[in-house]
């Protein structure tokens, strides 16, 4: 395909004059906003030019804000390269509206409202987002050559140029609302706008059905026009009275048929999850039910995996401190088997010293589950001044002084790392159980960055 | 079982045993838990929805109610929908929350419609016995992740005078509060703030009392938005 460098796509900014046209143009061009405005206005003074192309822009293109909600849902795509793409390479067979004078923009013009139907699966695979610029675009190149037929002398018409437009004017208007719900329907189920849609709809009609009308009865005459349009009308209003129940029958059967899609869709992936986790555990822990400290093992892990499943909570931002240390946990419990119970309070942001932070409390979760032996509990709390973590288990305890001087895991990789990090550790041991407690203030990070 | 938290030592045990209905829609879990209660604690009934729960707690008139936050039926209200059902007998029978939801508000919804602690279901069988007694001597009962939860819930700056009292927690009380949530016993919270074990039961009444009747709208707000831990 097309290899046009990669811009930022086109969209009306919010630095703006009038409707932020040319800063959004300039920001796309990559010319400065001031050339874009000069331009823009000697334009207009060639014939109106510039004002046309400015109401266009200002019609078409999406403010910043819209342009963003369209990129989230399909990610970098600029502009250029689908407008650039052969759009009218496609011819379509059997299209009733070849009625239009065969000139050079005909066959575009023609191809254009077929697109914007998305009937064409080369169109809705890659175009859809741009039908309405493509189908304006060949709109207008058809109209820039009627005229410029016009002013070679060939004789077109009115009588059969103002209907055909008007045919497919009125098309394109329906297929794009067509389009439009489409792409709705897919993406979520809220029809807001419907009451627009219908009414654009009736317009499109209204526009087909003058147009076919004048078309056919080949007149100017009002009121041979008028008798037909009547009698057309009255054809059509019964056409639509015996076949609205059918109509309804099968909208309902479709959302019906949507729904369920949906409930299977869900239904598949909660079942896929359970085969995936759960009935891959259960058939472990039957495996290893002799084994009392597998089973309990696995069961925990299970149980986090299920949780995190469950009650996962998609808005919330992840890789927080929180999340780190109950991280650091589930790997100490799978580990060495014993639970670690964490309790959260409040949250901070990771940086370089919370890290080692996480890593002092992962050796001090380690030392407590080892020697513990039981459930170890873990306490956080982080607040804008500080974040506080304390490890405790319930072990027989041991002296500091006990430990032999070439054994590092309390010394360097709590007790040091703490101290290097500006933050504080304390070990507290009994013959209860053993709390080690580490603290880190949080400007200790700042210290850190100068060192 | 030596993870026996060291609570045993504080509690109350009343001298006679503790009549218990046990509220659980799963009856593996109810007949595991029951195998599990120490033998001074009689199960007088079970049941397994919330309609079933109400008429038992009603005959029966247990001084415990073991009470699973989720249960199927009535109005989808659950534990807390049985603790509204059993209002006139608030002041005799005690609710003790259980539940595997991580869920706060959950738990808070229970613990705010007047139950007197919350454990949870993977608690060994000594600890939930030690808990039954304690919430059958009027004592509330706080599992690390409750007190976790009300200082979340609360902030853990202590009280200014200017603030509604319900709505803060004390200096003291967050001490409690912190101390269990680090997986202390009341035992250890009171040697650990030279206090009696008495007082810290005390403490951790008053909170209980103000996590339910305060009106604080960041409470409420709190616990509608957490949807983990």
């Amino acid at each position: 395909m097309t290899t046009l460098p990669v811009r930022p796509p086109l969209a009306r900014s919010s630095d703006r004059v009038i409707a932020g046209v040319c800063s959004g143009l300039a920001a796309h061009l990559g010319w400065p906003v001031r050339n874009v405005r000069v331009g823009m206005v000697l334009a207009a003074f060639a014939g109106g030019a510039g004002l046309v192309f400015y109401a266009w822009l200002w019609i078409m293109v999406p403010t910043a804000d819209e342009a963003a909600r369209r990129n989230a849902r399909r990610p970098a795509s600029p502009i250029a390269p689908a407008v650039s793409q052969p759009a009218q390479g496609q011819t379509l067979q059997g299209q009733p509206m070849r009625e239009a004078p065969s000139d050079g923009g005909t066959s575009a013009g023609a191809a254009g409202p077929a697109d914007g139907a998305a009937e064409s699966p080369w169109f809705r695979v890659r175009g859809m987002r741009y039908g309405k610029e493509i189908l304006l675009g060949c709109g207008l190149l058809l109209v820039a050559g009627i005229m410029i037929a016009q002013m070679l002398g060939v004789d077109v018409s009115l009588g059969t140029l103002i209907p055909a437009a008007a045919v497919l004017g009125g098309a394109s208007i329906a297929w794009m609302q067509l389009d439009e719900t489409r792409r709705a329907g897919l993406v979520d189920k809220t029809k807001a706008d419907q009451a627009g849609g219908w009414g654009r709809l009736a317009a499109g009609l209204a526009l087909v059905v003058a147009g076919v009308l004048v078309m056919v009865s080949g007149s100017g005459s009002w009121e041979q026009t008028w008798l037909a349009l009547l009698a057309s009308v009255a054809v059509l209003g019964g056409v639509v009275l015996v076949l609205l129940p059918w109509a309804l029958k099968f909208w309902r059967d479709l959302e019906t048929e949507r729904a369920g899609r949906i409930r299977e869709t869900e239904r598949a992936e909660i079942a896929a999850h359970l085969h995936d986790s759960v009935l891959q555990t259960l058939a472990l822990i039957q495996r290893r039910a002799g084994n009392e400290h597998d089973v309990v093992r696995l069961a925990r892990a299970q149980e986090r995996e299920l949780r995190g499943w469950l009650f996962q909570d998609p808005g919330r931002e992840s890789g927080q401190l929180s999340d780190r240390i109950k991280a650091v946990a589930a790997e100490v419990e799978d580990l060495l088997g014993n639970p670690v119970e964490v309790v959260t309070v409040g949250d901070a942001a990771m940086t370089e010293a919370h890290e080692a932070l996480v890593q002092a409390s992962r050796e001090a979760m380690l030392n407590a589950s080892r020697h513990g032996g039981g459930t170890v509990s873990v306490y956080l709390e982080a607040s804008e001044g500080q974040a506080e973590i304390f490890i405790k288990d319930r072990g027989p305890g041991f002296q500091l002084g006990d430990v032999p001087a070439d054994r590092l895991g309390i010394r360097e990789s709590i007790i040091g790392r703490m101290k290097r990090h500006g933050g504080s550790a304390a070990i507290l041991s009994t013959g209860d159980g053993t709390e080690v407690r580490l603290g880190l203030p949080a400007a200790a990070e700042h210290v850190e960055g100068k060192s | 079982m030596n993870t026996i938290q060291g609570t045993a030592a504080g509690s109350t045990r009343p001298a006679n045993s503790v009549r218990v209905v046990i509220v659980d829609d799963h009856a593996i879990f109810r007949s595991g838990l029951k195998a599990d209660l120490d033998s001074s604690i009689q199960v007088v009934g079970e049941a397994a929805t919330v309609e079933q729960a109400i008429a038992v707690i009603a005959q029966q008139r247990p001084d415990v109610v073991l009470l699973d936050v989720h249960l199927p039926g009535g109005l989808g209200g659950g534990g807390r929908e049985v603790i509204a059902g059993s209002a006139p007998l608030l002041s005799t029978t005690r609710f003790l929350a259980l539940s595997v939801s991580d869920a706060a508000e959950d738990v808070v919804a229970v613990i705010r419609a007047g139950a007197r602690g919350y454990v949870t279901k993977t608690i060994s069988g000594a600890e939930i016995t030690d808990a039954v007694f304690r919430v059958a001597g009027g004592d509330a009962v706080f599992s690390p992740r409750l007190a976790g939860f009300v200082l979340d819930a609360f902030g853990t700056a202590p009280a200014d005078i200017a603030d509604d009292e319900l709505d803060r927690l004390s200096a003291r009380e967050l001490e409690v509060m912190r101390l269990i949530a680090r997986g202390y016993s009341y035992k250890e919270v009171a040697k650990e703030l030279f206090i009696s074990i008495k007082t810290v039961e005390t403490h951790v009444s008053a909170v209980l009392r103000k996590l339910q009747l305060s009106s604080r709208h960041e409470l409420t707000k709190w616990a509608a938005e957490r949807r983990l831990l």
